[in-house]
């Protein structure tokens, strides 16, 4: 089981996982600046969408070929709004006030929204158990379950379908224009509070995806969950290069990959025998991040100097 | 009445306005005195006639504030001074708030007790007598506009141009700050003792109206100026209520209460220099505070330490407790402050977690044996200090003060020092750089500051406060344990905390971190609905708080002008010599 290619596929299978949810830090950053915190709460209640869709909605023993795509739609829609009305409500009023604002506000969100799920879903004080995928395929020796599958099909997709978006349509195209500049892209007739939005969208939308693949691979979701992988997804980012799409999934892949091997290998270092296991996972994802804004702050394909004021 | 502009919204004359304002006051002081309720099941007894207990003391309070205000409009001669800026909203608050408290006491006996059955005539007395002052204020005449919302306005505004004050001889000022602060460590006393949830609902409904009128009276205006002129008496006789507040307690647990706080308080008004003044999001600073507590319980000589033999004298440990946190300060700012701001708020979180993460781990089973994991470093021994054991109670002057006491008195050592680094650090060079960083980084680089190095003292310097303040409540918590030193959590302090503490407060001042520590701390104290929720609601404050008043409760002026891009900050403030800003300023810009 243990082998270096089963744990480079964990490690790419978390990578797409974390860059599905840095491209919404990554988009609305290049666009208006603003490290939304709170992303990795959309991903949650995400999860909780599409958990009420299964749950609530669909009558017991619904074949998940038919139960996915609509907890797709379920999340996708819950995601969606809260980001959307996160954008209208707590960060519009915000924007041209000093940067510290729209932070502060973006931990307020955060806390709020983990907090709103904790006390007012029933039973969410607690996991919550997600009907999870759990057929498995031998591909040499590596195992992979179905829910994977579901993640890279799910990861490939989106990032094609995004990566279309951008060049391609007239709205992706304004969308690279806002990011450049907002202000020139405004005077050419850009309407870029409307860009902003489906920056907050898309971000939003992925994040669900994500979230779903999460619930059917670890078949448990918590109102906690999005704190620690929007913190990953955040250092994935970074790491990629943040404002450039492709540099997020890069960064993500990455990051899951060097966080499976750490945590797999690293004992067996000379003197770091007690540092490896699970429970140090995390701790190295951060070191990580200290260590790439130490050496290559601008990201793997990031052009631009990160300390732009 | 015949200007039509200038109108009450409720049509009286003006003449009977006034009446009921005061009969309405005095009605409401004396209805204190009757029965309310029947039962005394209702927490502090509103059964007995003619001794008003509990709630009803704070609904006598605020029916005399409201009849002061109502005689000082009246312009009775001596009184008159309660309103220099000579409005209606002082009137109107106190109003208020005299309604407000006696309101809530009847709502919550009906609620309580399970309907209005349980009122006595006493009860409908006082409900009808704070009504009245409401009806008259409402009726008081101010200038109508078109919408509802800036006529309602008008009744809670405070004039710009408030009238100087005829100055006063120095013995004065310093009798009136000197009252002032029994007022103040009265009132405070009051809401640390208040024993039921009620009480302490009812305490804040009159300190928030009272504390608003005196504010829009101008009388908060006026007090500032003294203060201005009198900087170090007001601090000396602040520090002199702090040190008394222990003296007025009978009870240790509301001493526990203060040092809390005032640790809370310490712990604040440092992440204030990094947020406040450097302009930094420390999204992991409680972590700081955890290193210099681990740090203080590994040399405690306590005998669960993996240092169990090593036992520091309180100056060592503090030493190096706050020496720990500064190592780790500077090993997360120097690879971070040399980017963007936002990239240390992330950086912050993430050092937040790899401390939670290291603590937890470290047990010699899944990491190196070092803080014993989950279980924490308990038995950590009492402080000796000066041969005087901090553990046990001691007499001095005929008072006895308990274990948490000689912690708080400790701990008001310690803020002292804070407040004085604080201070000093914000009105030397390096502090005008902070907030020229804070302002504008490239315009600051721009005149030769050095932002990297201006930025990692700021963080540096709060870390190693921070860590200062872990040492010493290691030894008065007993025990350190992981669960407090974690982003967001249930126990305070954890970071979240600490940031709506500041921000609640009023971000690059001292004293509003410090009542914002208190609030927090206080409200799920008190409240013990609030408990489950106060993660919820800190969340929301911050939200609403950035929205539409981020300068929190106290506003430093310059910040004030920042968040709501008037304009003003363009015009160089006039001051005279003695610091004091010229009239001039404030009524031309």
């Amino acid at each position: 089981m243990n082998t270096l290619p089963q744990q480079l596929a964990n490690g790419l299978l978390l990578g797409s996982m974390y860059g599905l949810i840095a491209i919404g830090y990554t988009m609305v950053y290049g666009i208006v600046q603003l490290i939304n915190f709170a992303h990795g709460e959309i991903f949650m209640t995400g999860a909780f969408g599409a958990f009420t869709v299964y749950f609530y909605l669909l009558p017991d023993g619904t074949s998940m070929a038919i139960a996915v795509p609509l907890m797709l739609i379920g999340g996708g829609i819950v995601a969606i709004l809260i980001a959307v009305g996160a954008e209208r409500f707590a960060y519009r009023p915000l924007r041209g006030a000093p940067r510290l604002a729209p932070l502060i506000t973006a931990i307020g969100l955060s806390l709020a929204l983990q907090e709103v799920v904790r006390n007012f879903y029933p039973h969410a004080d607690r996991a919550v158990a997600f009907p999870g995928l759990d057929g498995t395929h031998d591909i040499g020796s590596v195992t992979i379950k179905d829910a994977d599958i579901f993640l890279v099909v799910a990861a490939i997709v989106c990032m094609s379908a995004l990566a279309f978006f951008v060049r391609k349509s007239r709205t992706g195209r304004a969308m690279q224009a806002t990011a450049q500049d907002p202000d020139t892209a405004q005077l050419m007739g850009i309407d870029t509070n409307r860009i902003i939005v489906i920056a907050f969208a898309i971000g939003g939308f992925f994040a669900a995806v994500a979230a779903v693949a999460y619930g059917l691979k670890y078949g448990s979701i918590d109102y906690r969950m999005g704190f620690l992988m929007g913190l990953k997804a955040f250092t994935a980012a970074v790491l990629g290069g943040i404002g450039n799409i492709y540099g997020a999934m890069l960064g993500g892949l990455v990051l899951g990959v060097a966080e499976t091997l750490a945590s797999a290998y690293i004992d067996d270092i000379p003197g770091m025998h007690l540092f490896g296991g699970g429970s140090w996972k995390d701790v190295w994802a951060f070191c990580l991040l200290i260590i790439v804004l130490l050496v290559r702050p601008q990201g793997l394909l990031g052009e631009r100097v990160a300390d732009r004021a | 009445m015949t200007d039509t502009t200038t109108r009450g919204l409720i049509p009286l004359p003006l003449p009977a306005a006034r009446a009921l304002l005061l009969a309405g006051g005095i009605a409401t002081a004396a209805s204190a005195f009757l029965a309310w309720t029947w039962t005394s099941e209702f927490p502090g007894d509103l059964t007995i006639s003619g001794y008003p207990g509990g709630l009803q003391w704070l609904t006598f309070i605020a029916g005399i504030l409201s009849t002061l205000f109502a005689l000082a409009a009246y312009g009775i001669r001596g009184l008159s001074g309660l309103i220099p800026a000579r409005n209606n909203a002082p009137l109107v608050l106190t109003a208020l708030g005299a309604f407000g408290v006696t309101w809530y006491t009847i709502v919550s006996i009906a609620a309580e007790l399970g309907g209005l059955a349980n009122l006595e005539p006493g009860g409908w007395v006082a409900a009808i007598a704070s009504l009245l002052p409401v009806i008259g204020a409402f009726a008081l005449p101010e200038p109508r506009t078109a919408s509802a919302k800036e006529n309602l306005k008008a009744y809670l505004a405070k004039p710009d141009g408030i009238p100087p004050a005829q100055p006063l001889s120095p013995w004065l000022e310093r009798a009136i700050i000197t009252i002032a602060t029994i007022v103040g460590l009265a009132v405070f006393t009051y809401g640390i003792d208040t024993e039921y949830g009620e009480l302490f609902v009812g305490f804040l409904i009159v300190v928030v109206f009272g504390v608003w009128a005196l504010h829009t009276a101008g009388l908060n205006d006026r007090f500032s100026r003294i203060v201005a002129r009198n900087r170090s008496f007001t601090l000396a006789m602040g520090f002199a209520a702090a040190i008394a507040f222990p003296f007025t307690q009978s009870n240790d647990h509301y001493a526990n209460i203060g040092v809390n706080i005032l640790i809370f308080g310490t712990v604040a008004l440092g992440l204030n220099i990094v947020v406040g003044l450097a302009g930094l999001l420390d999204l992991g600073y409680v972590a700081f505070l955890g290193v210099g507590a681990y740090t203080a319980a590994l040399v405690s000589g306590s005998e669960f330490s993996r240092f169990s033999g090593v036992h520091f004298p309180f100056w060592a440990a503090a030493i190096t407790g706050a020496a720990a946190s500064l190592v780790f300060g500077v090993l997360i700012g120097a690879p971070t402050l040399r980017l963007r701001g936002d990239y240390l708020a992330i950086v912050t979180l993430g050092f937040g977690e790899i401390f939670r993460i290291s603590v937890n781990n470290m047990d010699g089973q899944s990491g190196p044996d070092l803080t014993n994991g989950p279980n924490g470093i308990p038995a950590i021994p009492d402080l000796n200090l000066l041969g005087f054991n901090l553990g046990q109670a001691h007499d001095v002057a005929g008072f006895t003060l308990g274990r948490f006491a000689n912690y708080y008195l400790l701990m008001v050592l310690i803020m002292a020092i804070v407040v004085l680094v604080y201070t000093r650090a914000a009105d030397s060079r390096i502090g005008r750089s902070w907030i020229a960083i804070r302002e504008d980084e490239t315009a600051a680089t721009a005149m030769g500051i050095n932002g990297f190095r201006v930025k990692l003292v700021a963080f540096a310097l709060g870390a190693t406060l921070a860590g200062l303040a872990g040492t010493v409540s290691a030894h008065v918590t007993y025990s350190v344990v992981p669960t407090p030193y974690q982003f967001a959590g249930s126990t305070p302090p954890n970071s979240a905390f600490l940031l709506a503490a500041v921000v609640l407060g009023g971000m690059g001042t001292v004293a509003g971190p410090i009542l914002g520590a208190a609030l927090l701390y206080l409200l799920p104290e008190k409240l013990v609905f609030l408990q489950d929720k106060s993660l919820l609601a800190f969340g929301i404050a911050l939200i609403l708080l950035m929205r539409f008043r981020p300068e929190g409760i106290i506003a430093n002026r310059r910040n004030q002008l920042e968040f709501h891009e008037t304009g003003q900050l363009d015009i160089p403030e006039q001051t005279t010599l003695s610091g004091e800003p010229a009239a001039v300023t404030k009524a031309g810009a």
